[in-house]
């Protein structure tokens, strides 16, 4: 047992002297004279004193009160005790729950072992010991805040599962030094393999950080890449392998196309740190194809891959003009969307699937979608005659480009005045003419909005989002939209206003509801193929993790974390304070002597 | 000029009565008690055998008639009455509204006039203090000199109760009637209670005590002064020790009670504002002290 303020017990001296100098000090009775004293009894029972002096006798009040002075002083001094364990007097337990931690390395995984760690923590501390537990995967979240109840932190941690998805440990670190970077002697303790991004932007404040390491090994086999593509002998699919271990492994892989096999290899030994590819010829009609590998590693996650070939499935969008923040958030919650911005229009346009000319004029583009905002061009299907000012909603057509599209109330500043070319279909019509025309051909659709949506309160009505997904339905062509291809544990979003189910690849089906006329699907944090009921509506959602990050298995001893090393302990140490059991213990006794005093006095 | 200490509307309370002994004394002079010894008087005592020069006057005629043998009656002889009449004159007996010794005095004029009254001799002696033994008192003439007597009483005396009563045992008095009219406060008041039988007196004590025993107001840390030869004790006067002086007293008062009937005496706790009236209805008349 240590002190850590050793100089308060030297206080008992003066202090218990002063007690019993009090005691020292002698009553000054009042003289009463009585028939006769045999009769009363010998109660000198001193609770005052006035005057000078008399011999110390022995009294249970000044037996108590040099207890509860003794135990205040100690608690003073700051008693504590060494004891080695995870768990301090404050202790945030982040646990890693990414794909690597489900290698099998450490029986049973590795995750495994972090959640029997984190147990033994949450068991072994002690009854003021507050705990918070932080799971570090996709979406970081506090499972369970900063308190004292075990039972409920052993719940909250019986239900944490690990995921096929890459985790944002910075994320969840920064989210265990906000709940106690400003408390003295709180503890972030990270359970992880260290396999992650590198933690920039990350201050631990007071806290201390603790890592521990978990894992062994690196034998991995993954799938690097999956793809087709479209060559003058036709349709190619291509998979890469690669060894990211240091010793050579070998395997079986598996293609699919629409779900039947198309092709079985035996995958030779691949070299540490090498790849191995293969390319096969795959059906023209196919949209789907899937990789399986069977490898004697640790890692099953990465071991799967689909590519989708639907033009729906995902969509290369070029944003041309000065910007648009609510555009491009509209276009940010489509998780088939990969969005590029551009200023000016580039010479070459065949790598976008979509080109939004956003308040530029149009021009003729290679893409087989072009979404026009506020200035039309030779292509649109639109002539101009002038600009109206403050054009009024009259009607929309009911087709889906307009479902669930509600244009009446929108304030537009101005607007072009445009006629509907011969190929041109007035979706929306205002007092001035039309407001929306689409055009579409077998190579090409086009959608024109007669005014720029920052030129109008449009973006902040709820409808524009859903306008945007739309449109991007119509520019791919609604029958593709049916198929969609996401990274495990990124949620996406989906417009609408209807609830959702979602069936896993495990069978359990679950029950989402938009928020705001969003749908936000969080819960593909497993590989495999998923299925979204929007509204009568089912669309195929393929999960898949193809992270170089999270297949590179090799635990980390040293981590960088916010421009610091972080070396993993073993056991580390802590200093457990008893300070408060013995103030607990002083008012007790105050209390017995208190109780004592009011008594005889 | 010399107090009578009771009202002329006591006497006539008084007149009357007569101390009522358990025991029979015999006495010094012809009185009006009648005692054990066979004497001359209209009391018819018991029979006897005639012996030679018996007086005549005696022999019961009617039996030898009948009989024919000659018998003699006898008769119980009527003597004075002692009655020592002990005044506790200690320091304690100066407490209380009226003090105790006020009251004393009062009980004690009222006992010595039915004594005086019936005939008895009556001997008044202070306790509490040194001096000669009184001469004794006869009569009801000799009233005013008790009342004399009594009014001198002083309340100083250093002596305690105890030391005294044996004093006066010790000192051959005639065997009688023990009026003690004490508060009893003496941690040695038993023993000397029990050498009061052990003389053959029969003992009457009134104990008289005021609200400053029986209910004291006391209350913080004190000093407590024995007024008599006590050693002081330092207190603090809270309900425990309240409790514990009653039950103490309460212990003390039971053991005088026990003390004085085991001797064949009577013994009854008076206030020393107690009226003439309530002390003969409620003590002297109901307990057959007085007749």
């Amino acid at each position: 047992m240590t002190f850590q303020n050793p100089g308060a017990l030297l206080y008992f001296l003066p202090l218990g002297g002063v007690v019993i100098l009090l005691y020292l000090l002698r009553m000054r009775r009042r003289d009463v004279r009585v028939p006769a004293t045999f009769l009363w009894p010998e109660r000198t029972d001193e609770v005052r004193a006035n005057a000078l002096f008399q011999k110390l006798r022995f009294s249970w009040l000044l037996i108590l009160q040099l207890l509860a002075l003794s135990l205040a002083v100690v608690a003073f001094a700051k008693p504590q005790t060494k004891q080695r364990g995870l768990a301090g007097e404050v202790t945030v337990l982040v646990i890693d729950t990414s794909a690597s931690m489900s290698a099998t390395d450490v029986k049973p995984s590795r995750f495994a072992n972090a959640k029997k760690q984190a147990e033994e923590a949450i068991r072994s501390a002690g009854a003021s010991d507050r705990i918070a537990l932080i799971e570090a995967g996709p979406t970081p979240r506090v499972l369970f805040p900063l308190s004292s109840d075990p039972s409920k932190q052993l719940r909250a941690l019986d239900g944490l599962k690990p995921t096929d998805a890459e985790a944002d440990v910075g994320d969840a670190l920064r989210l265990a030094a906000a709940l106690v970077g400003s408390i003295d002697g709180a503890r972030i303790v990270l359970l992880s393999d260290g396999v992650f991004d590198k933690v920039t932007n990350f201050s631990r404040g007071k806290a201390a950080l603790v890592y521990r390491s978990i894992g062994d090994s690196d034998e991995n086999l993954a799938i690097s890449a999956l793809g087709t593509a479209e060559t003058p002998t036709g349709r190619q699919l291509y998979c890469a392998i690669k060894n990211e271990s240091l010793k050579p492994i070998d395997g079986t892989l598996s293609l699919y196309a629409d779900g039947k096999v198309i092709d079985s290899v035996k995958v030779p030994a691949v070299t540490p740190r090498g790849q191995w590819g293969r390319t096969i010829s795959a059906p023209a009609s196919a949209k789907v194809f899937e990789a399986k590998l069977d490898a004697p590693d640790i890692l099953k996650s990465d071991n799967y891959a689909v590519s989708l070939t639907s033009a729906g499935a995902s969509q290369h969008v070029l944003i041309v003009g000065k910007g648009d923040i609510f555009l491009e958030r509209a276009l940010a919650l489509e998780p088939r969307v990969v969005l590029d911005r551009s200023a000016n229009l580039p010479a070459d346009t065949s790598p976008y699937d979509i080109v939004v000319f956003d308040g530029v004029e149009e021009q003729p583009v290679a893409s087989r979608g072009v979404l026009t905002l506020g200035t039309a061009g030779p292509a649109t299907p639109v002539t101009t005659d002038g600009s109206v000012k403050s054009p009024q909603f009259v009607s929309a057509e009911n087709q889906a480009l307009m479902k669930g599209v509600d244009l009446k109330g929108v304030f537009i500043d101005h607007a072009e005045k445009v006629k509907p070319r011969a190929n041109g279909v007035v979706q929306a019509l205002g007092d001035n003419g039309p407001l929306i025309v689409t055009s579409s051909s077998p190579t090409k659709r086009q959608v024109y909005l007669s005014f720029e949506p920052l030129q109008s309160d449009f973006p902040l009505q709820i409808a524009f989002p859903i306008f945007v997904s739309n449109v991007l339905d119509f520019l791919a062509g609604e029958a593709d939209s049916s198929l969609l291809s996401v990274k495990t544990g990124v949620p996406f979003s989906q417009p609408t206003t209807a609830p959702a189910t979602l069936k896993t690849p495990a069978g359990d089906t679950l029950s989402i509801k938009p928020v705001a006329n969003t749908l936000i699907v969080r819960e593909t944090r497993q590989i495999g193929k998923y299925e979204l009921t929007v509204g009568g509506k089912t669309k195929s959602v393929y999960s898949t993790l193809r992270s170089d990050t999270e297949s590179d298995l090799k635990p980390q001893k040293d981590l960088s974390l916010g421009g610091g090393e972080v070396r993993a302990s073993t056991s580390p140490s802590r200093f457990a304070d008893f300070w408060r059991p013995l103030c607990m213990l002083c008012l007790f006794v105050l209390g017995g002597e208190w109780w004592l005093f009011a008594r005889r006095s | 000029m010399t107090t009578m200490v009771l009202e002329p509307r006591e006497f006539r309370l008084l007149d009357g009565l007569r101390l009522n002994p358990r025991k029979s004394f015999s006495g010094r002079v012809r009185g009006e008690r009648l005692t054990k010894k066979k004497g001359i008087s209209i009391e018819f005592a018991d029979y006897r055998d005639y012996a030679e020069g018996d007086d005549l006057r005696h022999l019961d005629w009617n039996v030898l008639a009948r009989l024919d043998t000659p018998i003699m009656k006898t008769y119980r002889d009527e003597e004075d009455l002692a009655v020592h009449l002990l005044v506790d004159g200690s320091a304690s007996m100066e407490f209380g509204e009226p003090t105790k010794l006020e009251g004393a005095k009062r009980i004690a004029a009222a006992l010595a006039y039915l004594g005086l009254n019936g005939g008895d001799a009556v001997y008044p002696r202070v306790l509490g203090r040194r001096e000669p033994p009184q001469a004794a008192l006869r009569g009801r003439a000799s009233y005013p000199r008790l009342a004399s007597w009594l009014g001198g009483i002083p309340s100083d005396g250093q002596s305690g109760l105890a030391k005294t009563l044996r004093e006066f045992v010790a000192s051959s008095v005639r065997a009688g009637i023990v009026v003690l009219l004490s508060d009893g406060l003496d941690p040695d008041v038993i023993g000397a209670i029990k050498s009061v039988g052990g003389r053959g007196h029969e003992l009457l004590f009134l104990q008289i005590l005021s609200d400053i025993e029986l209910d004291p107001d006391l209350e913080g840390d004190l000093r407590l002064l024995d007024a008599e030869a006590g050693s002081p004790v330092e207190i603090t006067v809270n309900s425990y020790a309240l409790k514990e002086y009653r039950r103490r007293l309460q212990e003390h008062n039971g053991a005088i009670v026990d003390a004085v009937r085991r001797i064949g005496g009577r013994h009854a706790l008076v206030r020393p504002d107690q009226s003439l009236d309530s002390l003969l209805k409620t003590v002297l008349k109901k307990g057959g002290w007085v007749a």
